[in-house]
């Protein structure tokens, strides 16, 4: 890839949950385990996705993974291919996946630099023989299966779960900055993937046919209302309020948002004011979740995404 | 007079780290060559079986028993991807891992069997086995650390195992590989700065390893609870309910051979003698 003049942009940003269940579903040739379908709400829901996606001609997806956990700084994959086979350690009977994928090392790289000047630890991953985890994976493939895009993964730091709430939370909003900018520095046209599921308690057992879509339901009515509660609000743009909330709705549903992929997210796209398309909801062994759409390239063309609406109050 | 209740062919249990620090590099000398001699103690009983519970390997859905004969792979950790990979080519006693299985679905207990290839074995499994197995020629059993286990499940689970060694006759040692206080420096560190995270962590790992010294296991046990609130052990400690169920909570002392901080997170390598 050419290095570019500074003239990148996000293009658009996804919530893109990573429940292997919906590679399971799909029956892609690169997973080994066979389906008869299941959870096609969701699965349905990034199909627009991909379409969009693919029309808007993006450089690169940067992925940030609550899968790939890491306890010192944030990480990078920064090894030009990657591939191999990854199980889920979790659900292996559902996700044995061999995957190959390119990663944008110049963006990468940038992004490590970026994060190191935000004064973040952060470490390049530049090890080959690294599997890739199945969060990454799924949230990739199911916005892109054909992996004609380049990528970035990003880790997750582990820290939302040891300090406070507004610590992590300011580390994952200096990420998403650093981020930014690496985009903005390297003129890529990027797309982001915040890969988490919203509220995340779930059954602890699953139907003897995992695809049994009569035993699929939400967890609790209380989860689903958390759920809801938190998708009206990124429909209706009010990124502030819905950022009020989000501890609690951490607290109570466990919400996943937790590892910090949404804040990142938003963060690199300046929090913008501009409402979430949702694409679909659906369950996964009970958990809630969302496939969402910040178009900023859209909302640029039609003025809607004034710099003033760019500011993080 | 310490007296074991254990099954006479259980030898030896061990509480071992399972940071790849101590595998991958030489910066922690102390743990590094306490988890040595660890491992020439265990092959010194020439077992027939190592028996293996990792706080490390993560399960939801129920109790998982690794059940693939033969797992082999490279397995580079999601952390520490920089120390080097860990290549791993063992035999797993999948008649025992069958027979434990069954007894704890004899309790209740949800299990599952794991045979897929490219299944992820987790850092401090492949660690423990560094030391304890470093030609491979000693067929393991390893079974998950389940989330949402609770003491009583964590106890069944080891009694189950407990059982089938005894049925089987299998001379073993059994190993808990898991760290005490759980919080990591987050920042490069030096492995000669290294410092258990807090005053109040390195104390509670201390209150643990006292009573695991003199011998009072169901003391320890008791303590679990509030050392897993002040101290943030890994997967809260509930492997040692699991390691005494295998056990049967015998008043045997565990020698500590070493206990000292990784990367802020504490360790200790812990030797019962149970059988000799
Ligand atoms: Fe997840």
């Amino acid at each position: 890839m050419s290095h570019r003049d500074a003239s990148g942009e996000i293009l658009a940003g996804f919530i893109a949950p990573h429940p292997p269940h919906l590679v399971y579903g799909e029956n892609p040739p690169q997973n080994k385990p066979q389906s008869q379908g299941g959870w096609e709400n969701l699965r349905w829901a990034y199909q627009h996705c991909r379409d969009k996606i693919k029309a808007l001609k993006p450089d690169v997806i940067l992925v940030h993974s609550p899968h790939w956990q890491t306890v010192v700084g944030h990480h990078f994959l920064d090894v030009p291919k990657l591939k191999g086979l990854s199980v889920d350690p979790i659900f292996p009977h559902l996700f044995q996946y061999d995957f190959e994928l390119d990663v944008d090392t110049e963006l990468a790289e940038a992004c490590y630099e970026e994060a190191l000047e935000e004064g973040l630890a952060a470490k390049k991953m530049v090890n080959p023989n690294f599997r890739v985890d199945y969060g990454t994976i799924t949230s990739l493939h199911m916005l892109n299966p054909d992996w004609d895009i380049p990528v970035v993964g990003i880790s997750a730091n582990n820290s939302p779960y040891y300090h406070t709430h507004d610590y992590a939370q300011d580390q994952m909003i200096k990420l998403g900055q650093a981020t930014r900018r690496a985009i903005e520095k390297t003129g890529r046209r990027a797309i982001l993937a915040a890969s988490n599921t919203l509220s995340h308690l779930h059954f602890d057992r699953e139907p003897a046919i995992p695809e049994d879509m009569s035993q699929e339901h939400i967890m609790s009515h209380e989860q689903y209302l958390w759920d809801m509660r938190f998708i009206e609000l990124i429909r209706q743009g009010k990124l502030d309020e819905m950022m009020d909330i989000l501890p609690e709705f951490m607290e109570k549903t466990f919400a996943e948002v937790k590892a910090g992929s949404l804040v990142w997210m938003l963060s690199a796209m300046n929090f913008p004011k501009i409402p979430a398309q949702i694409h679909g909801y659906g369950t996964v062994i009970g958990t809630g979740n969302v496939v969402a759409e910040w178009d900023l390239d859209k909302a640029r063309r039609e003025g809607t995404l004034t710099e003033e609406a760019m500011v993080h109050a | 007079m310490p007296s074991s209740t254990t099954a006479e062919n259980i030898k030896k249990a061990f509480i071992v780290p399972g940071q790849p620090h101590l595998a991958l590099t030489d910066g922690w000398p102390e743990l590094t060559q306490a988890f040595k001699k660890a491992g020439e103690d265990a092959r010194s009983v020439c077992p027939d079986v190592i028996v293996i519970y990792s706080a490390q390997w993560l399960s939801v859905l129920g109790h998982l028993f690794q059940s693939d004969p033969n797992p082999k792979g490279v397995h580079v950790d999601g952390n520490w991807h920089a120390m080097g990979d860990f290549e791993f080519n063992f035999k797993v006693d999948t008649s025992l891992a069958k027979l434990a299985e069954e007894k704890a679905q004899a309790k209740g207990l949800a299990t599952k069997s794991v045979h897929y290839e490219g299944f992820p074995i987790d850092t401090g499994t492949l660690v423990a086995l560094k030391y304890f197995n470093p030609d491979n020629s000693i067929p393991v059993v390893i079974v998950s650390s389940n989330v949402y286990a609770d003491k009583e499940d964590s106890m069944a689970l080891g009694e189950s195992m407990g059982e089938a060694l005894r049925e089987s006759g299998k001379t073993a040692v059994v190993i808990f590989s898991t760290a005490l206080s759980h919080r990591f420096m987050t920042e490069e560190i030096q492995s000669t700065d290294d410092r258990i995270a807090s005053e109040q962590d390195d104390e509670w790992n201390r209150k643990m390893l006292d009573l695991i010294q003199l011998g009072k296991n169901q003391d320890a046990m008791d303590l679990v609870e509030d050392f897993a609130q002040k101290a943030n052990p890994e997967m809260m400690f509930k492997g040692f309910y699991w390691l005494m169920g295998v056990l049967g909570t015998p008043n045997v002392p565990g020698e500590l051979l070493a206990y000292g901080p990784v990367w802020g997170t504490g360790n200790a390598v812990v030797e019962y003698s149970l059988n000799n």
